[in-house]
């Protein structure tokens, strides 16, 4: 069984070049690349597509938009060598196939080296997917303009 | 719609494809892990796809020489990952420190491979 992560714990993951407060994206593939070009973007990766198709794939495999407006993109690539975690946001909402067919508002791109110390990545994920049940999360979430807002609000859920 | 170029390409491409073929079987591979995938489905996750990876996994396969590819898979069998990156001149598979002068030996033609492991070099 994992260790209960502390909210504070987990707001340490995210970073404020790993924001996006308005996706421009429209649907769900050009949503993925605008969120990998961020990360390309912050870490001067050039091979940005490896994640991208990584992403791809791991939507094949099934949606990782649990509903609620909210979805969680993620993966392992060797591309990579840290846990990655984004913060991402859609005003408008994007049809990203969620499971109650709502479109989504809130992403959360979390991307880990093949091997990570103690299995962050789920961690990390596992304890996401938790705090972002509560719906005054969600809402608080719809309404940060800024890191520090992001990071108070999921600091102090 | 995948991104990575379609045709066979020249082999840093090649090398870039492998890298991709390496992260789908890690994603096959924890799919059908029943540990992974029962704590994923908990979280709300479906994993009902597999079949649509496997497909992935064919059309990539065939973009890639196939010589390259018997090698992947050999190197797969004995050390689990066979592509492994190289940060700092270390071969993060073996973690040797590998000349200066190697990354400066790639071609167009040719692939690098760790001198004493033998793993795939890529250099993120």
């Amino acid at each position: 069984m994992r260790t209960m992560m502390k909210p504070h714990e987990l707001a340490e993951f995210f970073h404020e070049s790993l924001c996006i407060f308005d996706l421009k994206a429209v649907d769900k593939h050009t949503a993925l690349q605008e969120m990998v070009n961020c990360v390309g973007d912050r870490l001067r990766f050039k091979d940005r597509d490896l994640l991208l198709d990584m992403l791809v794939n791991r939507e094949s495999l099934g949606s990782t938009a649990i509903g609620k407006g909210v979805a969680f993109p993620h993966g392992r690539s060797l591309a990579i060598q840290e846990l990655i975690v984004l913060f991402a946001r859609s005003v408008e909402g994007i049809d990203f196939d969620a499971l109650d067919s709502k479109p989504t508002h809130l992403f959360f791109l979390i991307i880990a080296p093949p091997q990570d110390r103690d299995n962050l990545y789920l961690q990390v994920l596992g304890h996401l997917v938790e705090l972002i049940k509560t719906p005054a999360l969600r809402k608080r979430l719809m309404e940060v303009n800024t890191f520090g807002e992001l990071r108070d609000a999921l600091a102090s859920a | 719609m995948l991104s990575l170029p379609r045709k066979m390409a020249g082999m840093e491409e090649q090398v870039k494809l492998l890298v991709a073929l390496q992260d789908l079987d890690l994603m096959i591979k924890e799919a059908n892990d029943a540990d992974t995938s029962s704590e994923m489905k908990q979280m709300g996750f479906k994993f009902d796809g597999i079949a649509e990876l496997s497909k992935a996994r064919e059309n990539l396969s065939k973009r890639i020489r196939p010589q390259l590819l018997n090698r992947y898979e050999r190197l797969a069998k004995s050390y689990g990952r066979a592509v492994v990156p190289v940060t700092g001149n270390l071969c993060l598979g073996c973690f040797v420190t590998l000349p200066t002068s190697y990354p400066s030996l790639k071609s167009k033609d040719s692939f690098l491979t760790c001198q004493n492991c033998g793993r795939i070099l890529y250099f993120p």
